[in-house]
């Protein structure tokens, strides 16, 4: 009785989740949202399809179920959820940990997938779900979740069950395209991925993009490096190397792949000019024991016989 | 007779002796990804090597212990960057797995049905 009572009394004095800012998006829903009802456990693959197949990807829920799903779990985890967009081509973008960062997405036409706490801190029931709408006037959000297409959330149920989840939420972006409020730090991130996935092209093509939009980004220029390496143009990635050097010469792990690069193409010598610059210039110890690596096997390869 | 023991005891110790110095404690090539420039650049406190991969194999076999189709495990490994494969390795029984709504049975689902009549949980369908 009396936790009944507390708990009303909060819920009245709360305040609406979603604050009106904007008339003109007041209200959006993105009814065309394709929907993928969840056989049991398999939020993981139906959410992840509903937002793929929105951003154009020709795939369905079953087709991700191996992807994905972890028998034991019972369900899906956040790391192989991003991983699986990035073997389709897509920069899995995870959002700020507030809700407008939603709602501006789906005002730019995107719709989210959120994990959620439906249960207790600690009684956790984990599910993903899909934003796919919201209504500023009556503070609701809407969502495909499980076998239901449209599932209307006040905006305080939803806040809630996000919270306990870590306010975790992604986009699934073309490369090149950007997400309606891009943070540097966050896309790069996701491009880097695409990269560590050997997703090349898709890197690629987000990492220009990058580049193209905020023109001081080191990390976007490494990236440029790194794939033409991975995809053996040398020279090119010497090119990149260099360029990020002449805006950041400090730039040791730029430095190190550099002087491997120069290995590479047959002039140890200057690998290791670059490498013992390289090292000289390191300030994050957490890299150390690789530069050294780097810096052996220049060595070795100079004291190979010829 | 002798000889030739000695010689190849002589020729098996060298063997050994070459291996051991030629093999890098560390076996590293290549350049440095830019996912783990990313990686420390978030996680300014932690002083953890940033070693590559050697999470790999201890993830693949959990995967497949897990239930898992050991076809499919090889091209989900590939997709994750070093550091989620961290993380993978060092929580994967525990991090959020993201499931069934209604994954509930028994005495514990009449207590989230009141928790849920009172508003504290949402797990029932309902606006």
């Amino acid at each position: 009785m009396l936790v009944c009572a507390a708990v009303l009394v909060g819920c009245a004095t709360r305040p609406p989740v979603l604050a009106v800012r904007d008339a003109a998006h007041q209200r959006v829903e993105l009814a065309a949202t394709p929907f993928f009802p969840q056989e049991r456990y398999h939020c993981g693959p139906a959410a992840l399809a509903t937002v793929l197949a929105a951003s154009g990807v020709n795939v369905t829920a079953d087709q991700l179920v191996d992807r994905v799903y972890l028998p034991d779990r019972r369900g899906s985890l956040q790391p192989e959820l991003i991983g699986a967009s990035r073997s389709y081509d897509r920069l899995a973008y995870r959002l700020e940990p507030d809700i407008r960062a939603i709602t501006a997405e789906l005002a730019a036409g995107r719709p989210v997938l959120v994990l959620q706490n439906l249960g207790l801190k600690r009684l956790p029931i984990w599910h993903y779900a899909v934003v796919v709408g919201f209504d500023e006037g009556t503070d609701h959000l809407v969502l495909r979740s499980g076998t239901t297409e449209r599932l209307l959330m006040s905006g305080h149920r939803f806040i809630d069950a996000w919270d306990r989840a870590g306010r975790w939420g992604i986009v699934t972006v073309m490369p090149g395209d950007f997400p309606a409020e891009p943070n540097q730090d966050r896309y790069l991130e996701a491009a880097a991925g695409l990269e560590s996935a050997g997703r090349y092209d898709a890197a690629m093509k987000a990492y220009d993009a990058a580049v193209a939009r905020w023109p001081g980004a080191g990390t976007a220029l490494l990236g440029i490096g790194n794939v033409h390496y991975r995809r053996h143009a040398l020279e090119e990635a010497e090119q990149a190397y260099r360029r990020l050097l002449e805006l950041d010469p400090g730039h040791a792990v730029a430095r190190n792949n550099l002087a491997q690069v120069l290995l590479e193409r047959g002039d140890a010598e200057a690998a290791l000019k670059e490498i013992t610059a390289a090292r000289a210039a390191l300030s994050d110890k957490r890299f150390f024991e690789l530069l050294r690596d780097t810096e052996a096997e220049i060595r070795r390869s100079l004291a190979a016989p010829k | 007779m002798k000889n030739s023991f000695f010689q190849r005891m002589a020729a098996l110790v060298m063997t050994i002796a070459i291996l051991a110095a030629g093999t890098p404690v560390v076996g590293y090539a290549g350049i440095i990804d830019t996912a783990t420039v990313v990686e420390s650049q978030q996680r300014e406190a932690d002083l953890a090597t940033l070693s590559a991969g050697l999470n790999r194999a201890d993830v693949q076999e959990r995967m497949v212990a897990m239930g898992v189709d050991p076809a499919a495990v090889e091209a989900r490994l590939a997709s994750m960057t070093t550091g989620e494969l961290r993380q993978m390795a060092e929580q994967m029984e525990q991090m959020p797995a993201g499931g069934d709504a209604l994954a509930v049975i028994g005495i514990v689902f009449v207590v989230l049905l009141i928790l849920e009549l009172v508003g504290v949980i949402d797990i029932f369908k309902r606006t």
